[in-house]
Order: structure tokens, then C-alpha cells, then sequence
């Protein structure tokens, strides 16, 4: 187990072309011993290559990774004692699952006594205990993926543990039993966990930090909580909640208020020096209420529609031509017609050239 | 439909089954007649039609003095050189077909699909083109009508089959294997001999039996590049035809020309059958 340091990385698939294309864009990163990260992205935004590179398969075109302080980006993949785990299981088919589970042991002349005692013991963990004299390829696709889990948590002292979209083809039920399964062995084995979807709620329940990325940018580090409340540019107030955040193009209208359809909204940001520039206030459907005794930074709408979602209701209303979204608990009653929305001011973020001020 | 269909898939495959099974049937009979029995009209049923003997088996493994044509060593010469020549070409047709299938090559234009191509046009070519350049280039190396000298070529020959059945055969196999090797700490050799090759088991059984059998049926090179020293069964049947054509001797001697590709048969249809064609993934 160690501390992962990204220092500087960069790749391109084409560093030799006249404009070579980046798939990962320069940036820097540590991945703390024996937390769990989640890196979170559409398809396509340089996920994988970056798993891919601390994993040693790519060699990143510059920059340098350190664990423990340690240089790695010139060892080769099998010198760095990492497990990888990717999105369609893969498994020895003409070997039995033990011998699956043992093959990163074996590699590495672990005796015999060790290699059976963490065979059982992770084979234990994910209940594979009953299939371990079968032949691998007659598993059910699900257990083949927990095959390709095991060997990665098989070796303690491994650096950590990367998982590209593992559970993309194991039942939605098993699904919640696993990612509860692994964030038990992170805290039992103290595994750093780096865990790449395209799922936000897969993240939000995982992680302790979650790494956003798009289009071969980090956009945002930071916790499930940082990233809902204040997230860093419009991108990720789009791509992490649902519904998306309420976005509004206007411009400062004083240091604290912004206008929206006429109506003032003051903010807890300060805006003197954005006078008279294009700016967006975003704001969160959870954080909108109806308003009840409030006094300011209430904005009048026209109920579109009300949904009923289960456990909240989900209105959406028209400001003029805007539309705002506003998550409500089940019990509220939504006026027909018009509705009176509070804006909380400390929950406001605003916007300038789509990152936040 | 069921019904109909179960029919007509048993009526064509017993239509079939006849088609290729009487041929060998019609040498099977042939092969224990004597010259009166095969030339005084259609016989089918031993002891009724005809009187069975055993010469035309006894011819093939006498020793010309003593009248007989002796197949004994073209057969274990034939053997020998399709082995060696298949075991060889699976070996490096093997390790380049993986080299083709999982790093990128770069020469000029030439890419790695080129150099695949490269491999099969050696069989597209009609083999007489290569008959004269072979035959030099034997001569030149003191190699002619050597067992050597037909493991060599056949190599050549057999080869392409063997890179262009395992590239197609690697390229199916994801490389998240390999990978997941590397990454579970064996280095790309070991990688390749523990975890790929064992997966690969399906694949090196059909390039076996390509290999195999168009080595074995070969009489053009086998003809052509050797002389008095050494000759292949192919060479030695056809041999064996005279003004008097002994259909017996012929038919006995194609019978057991056919029994290693049966045995060769039933081995890759136990393999093929056990379904062990399925990938590691998924």
C-alpha cells in the first residue's frame, strides 16, 4: 500500500503528429493510502488512460508517478504491484478458481501456506469459497467478475487496487451487495480503491473523493459533498446530481445581487469586480423551496409540472422563458398555478466563462 | 417445421455420409480382390462375389526384390517430415502471429497487416512459381533429395497457414488478458507462455491440422525436390502404377495414406466438440 502521486501527467495517443490530439490533458494528483476514489466521467474523457498509467500499461508522454516518493513511470507494469480490475471480467479459463485466485501470488513466489491461507481468506470475502476446485470458465459472468476482484485484493501489500467500470455486467442487486462488500475489505485491508464510472450514484455511495473529468481534463477533485454544493465549473453542476443544477445566464447586477427575469437574487459572492460581465448562477433543485415566511430572494413561476418521484416530488416551473427545477418532499402542496421559490443566497454559485468565482 | 426439418437434415446428411463413405467402402473391398475379381465385372460382397486375399496389402510392405513395392519407409519418411515441418511452422508461426497480433510494426509503408498478407500470399501464389527457385536454392545448399531439405520447404509452405489462423486467433483474444497477466506480475513471457498459450490450445489445434494435412497430401515438392535417396508416400503411390494398374496395391496403399488424417480427425473433433473454442472473456 502506498501514496500515489500523479505529477504532471499528460498523455497523447500521437505525440509525434504536427498537433498531436491529448487524451489526457496536463494535471496533477494524490491518491492518499487506503482511501477510495471514484473517477467520474462521460465516455470517452480519458478514464481509462489514466487508470492505464498509473497501472504502467501506457506510459504517460510526460510527467512523472511517484508511490511513496518513489519514481515508477519507467517500471514496468509487473514490477509495480498493482491490481487492475476491468470492465468485462477476465479470467484463466483453463485454470480452477483457486488457481485464479493464487496466479498473482505464484507469480511473485509467495509459499504455499501464504498463498492458500489469502486464497480462502478472499475467497471467503467473496463468497467464492464453494467454487474454488471449479474450472474458472464455467462461472456465471458475475462470479468471473468477482474472480477478477479477487486477484486484485489477493496480494496485502498491494498498491492499490483499479477498477475500470467492474460492475458494469453484474446484476443491479448484487451491484449494491458489492460496493458494500468493497468498502468493507477498504476498511478491513486499508486497499486504496480507485474506481472509474460514468455513474454518478456509483461514486456518490463509493467514494470518499471523486475525481471528475471531461473531455481529458480533471475538472474537479473532492468530496461527494464539495462536489454537490460547490461544484468547480458548470460541467460538473450538469453532470453530478439529478436533476442537474439550475443554471441562469445573466449579469451582476450590484457587488451581492444578480438579476433573474427581473427579479433580484442576492448572493454570497462577491461580484464587484464582474460588473456588467456575462455570468450563470447555478443553483441546486434541492436547496429551492416553496417560500413560506422568507422575505428576500423569492422569484415567482408559472408550475409547469409536478412529478412525483417516489420519495420527493419533483416541480418544475417557468420564470419567463427559464425554466427552474425544485426538489420537494412528498408532502408539500404545490399551488396550481403560480409559486413562490426561495433562493438561498449561500447556495448560490456563480459562474464566470463556465468556472466558478 | 420441427419435424420436417429434423427429416430433411437427417435425409441429406445420410445422402451425404453415402457420397463420402462408398469411396472408401469401394477401396475397402478392391483393395482384397486379385486381378480376375477386379476385371471380370462388378463385385461387391467378399466370399460371395469374390474370394478375398490379402496380396495387395502384402505387396506394399515387401522389399522390391522380392517382387513387392515396400511403402514401410515413404510412410515413416512422410511422418516424419510432416511432423517436424508442422511442429516447427505451429512454433514460429505462433510466436510471430502474436508479435502480428499484439505490437505494431512499422517499416515505411509497411504495417503490420502487410506483413500478414506477406505470409498468406506465399499460398496464393500457384506453388509452381516456387518450384524452380526451391529447386536452386535446395541444389545450392546440397539439400536436394534430402529429409532436410523437405522439412525446410514445407516450413515455407506450411508456415503461412499457421500466422494466419493464430493472428485471427489472437486478435479474438482480448488483450485485457495479457494485461491482467502483466499486472498480476508475470513478465510478457510469462504472460504469453502461462496465461495466453494455455488459451490458445483451440487455435494451435486447427493450425495443427491445417498444417498436417497440407503437408502430408503434398506430392508436387515431394516430387519434385527428391530423387532415388528419399521419397514421400504421395510419390510412392503414384509409383506404383504400371501398365497393369493394381487397383488392389492402390486402393490398400490410399487406405492407409487416409489413416493418420482420420486419426488426425477424431482428435480436433474431440477438442472442437468439447467446446473449449469458447473465449477467456465474457
Amino acid at each position: 500500500m502506498s501514496k500515489i502521486n500523479l505529477n504532471k501527467i499528460s498523455h497523447s495517443y500521437n505525440p509525434n503528429d504536427a498537433n498531436p490530439t491529448y487524451a489526457l490533458n496536463p494535471f496533477s494528483m494524490t491518491w492518499e493510502d487506503g482511501k477510495r476514489y471514484a473517477i467520474l466521467g462521460p465516455s470517452g474523457c480519458g478514464k481509462t488512460t489514466m487508470l492505464n498509467i498509473v497501472s504502467g500499461l501506457v506510459r504517460p508522454s510526460s510527467g512523472k508517478i511517484l508511490f511513496d516518493d518513489k519514481d515508477v513511470t519507467d517500471l514496468k507494469t509487473e514490477n509495480r504491484n498493482i491490481a487492475q480490475v476491468f470492465q468485462f471480467p477476465v479470467i484463466y479459463s483453463t485454470m480452477t478458481v483457486y488457481d485464479n485466485l493464487a496466479f498473482p501470488l505464484r507469480c511473485r513466489d509467495f509459499s504455499k501456506e501464504i498463498v492458500d491461507e489469502r486464497v480462502n481468506s478472499v475467497a471467503e470475502t467473496l463468497n467464492l469459497k464453494s467454487f474454488l476446485n471449479l474450472p474458472a470458465r464455467k462461472l456465471t459472468a458475475d462470479q468471473k467478475q468477482l474472480i477478477s476482484l479477487g486477484r486484485g485484493l489477493v496480494r496485502e501489500d498491494v498498491a492499490a487496487v483499479l477498477m475500470d467500470e467492474p460492475l458494469t455486467v453484474i446484476d443491479p442487486d448484487l451491484k449494491f451487495k458489492l460496493r458494500r462488500n468493497l468498502k468493507e475489505i477498504n476498511e478491513q485491508y486499508k486497499t486504496t480503491l480507485v474506481y472509474v464510472t460514468h455513474d454518478q450514484n456509483e461514486a456518490m455511495t463509493f467514494a470518499d473523493n471523486i475525481v471528475v473529468m471531461s473531455e481529458g481534463e480533471v475538472v474537479q477533485t473532492g468530496t461527494p459533498k464539495e462536489l454537490f454544493e460547490r461544484p468547480n465549473t458548470t460541467f460538473v453542476g450538469y453532470f453530478i446530481g439529478s436533476p442537474a443544477m439550475n443554471l441562469f445566464e445573466t449579469d451582476a447586477s450590484s457587488a451581492n445581487s444578480v438579476k433573474i427575469n427581473d427579479t433580484l437574487i442576492k448572493t454570497s459572492t462577491d461580484l464587484s469586480k464582474l460588473k456588467d460581465k456575462k455570468i450563470k448562477l447555478g443553483i441546486r433543485s434541492e436547496f429551492i423551496k416553496i417560500a413560506k415566511d422568507q422575505k428576500e430572494n423569492i422569484i415567482s413561476a408559472n408550475v409547469e409540472k409536478v412529478e412525483d418521484l417516489g420519495n420527493y416530488k419533483l416541480l418544475t416551473a417557468k420564470i419567463g422563458s427559464l425554466t427552474i427545477k425544485s426538489k420537494i418532499s412528498r408532502e408539500t402542496e404545490v399551488p396550481l398555478d403560480k409559486v413562490d421559490l426561495h433562493i438561498p443566497e449561500d447556495k448560490c454559485c456563480i459562474y464566470e466563462n463556465e468556472k466558478l468565482i | 417445421m420441427g419435424k420436417l426439418y429434423t427429416f430433411l437434415k437427417y435425409f441429406f446428411i445420410t445422402i451425404w455420409t453415402v457420397f463420402v463413405v462408398a469411396p472408401f467402402l469401394w477401396a475397402l473391398t478392391t483393395s482384397f480382390k486379385d486381378f480376375n475379381s477386379v476385371n471380370g465385372g462388378v463385385t461387391y460382397i467378399p466370399w460371395v462375389d469374390f474370394e478375398p486375399n490379402l496380396e495387395g496389402w502384402r505387396v506394399l510392405i515387401k522389399s522390391p526384390a522380392e517382387g513387392g513395392v515396400d511403402i514401410v519407409e515413404p510412410y515413416f519418411n512422410s511422418l516424419f517430415v510432416t511432423c517436424t515441418a508442422s511442429l516447427i511452422s505451429i512454433i514460429l508461426g505462433t510466436l510471430s502471429a502474436y508479435a502480428l497480433s499484439r505490437y505494431t510494426f512499422k517499416a515505411g509503408p509497411i504495417k503490420n497487416n502487410d506483413i500478414t498478407f506477406f505470409f498468406i500470399s506465399q499460398r496464393i501464389m500457384p506453388p509452381i512459381v516456387l518450384s524452380i527457385p526451391f529447386f536452386l536454392f535446395l541444389g545450392a545448399v546440397n539439400l536436394l533429395d534430402s529429409l532436410i531439405g523437405l522439412i525446410v520447404v514445407y516450413i515455407v509452405l506450411l508456415m503461412p497457414i499457421a500466422v494466419w489462423i493464430m493472428v485471427d486467433f489472437f486478435n479474438k483474444v482480448p488483450r485485457e488478458i495479457d494485461e491482467t497477466a502483466l499486472i498480476d506480475g508475470c513478465n510478457p513471457y510469462q504472460a504469453f507462455f502461462k496465461v495466453v498459450l494455455p488459451n490458445s490450445i483451440p487455435g494451435l489445434i486447427v493450425a495443427g491440422m491445417f498444417c498436417i494435412i497440407f503437408g502430408w497430401i503434398d506430392f508436387f515438392f515431394a516430387f519434385i525436390l527428391t530423387f532415388t535417396e528419399v521419397q514421400l508416400l504421395p510419390v510412392k503411390i503414384v509409383a506404383l502404377n504400371s501398365s497393369i494398374t493394381p487397383w488392389w496395391s492402390l486402393s490398400a496403399s490410399a487406405l492407409v495414406s487416409v489413416a493418420p488424417l482420420i486419426v488426425v480427425a477424431f482428435i480436433v473433433e474431440r477438442y472442437l466438440s468439447k467446446g473449449n473454442l469458447s473465449g477467456a472473456i465474457k
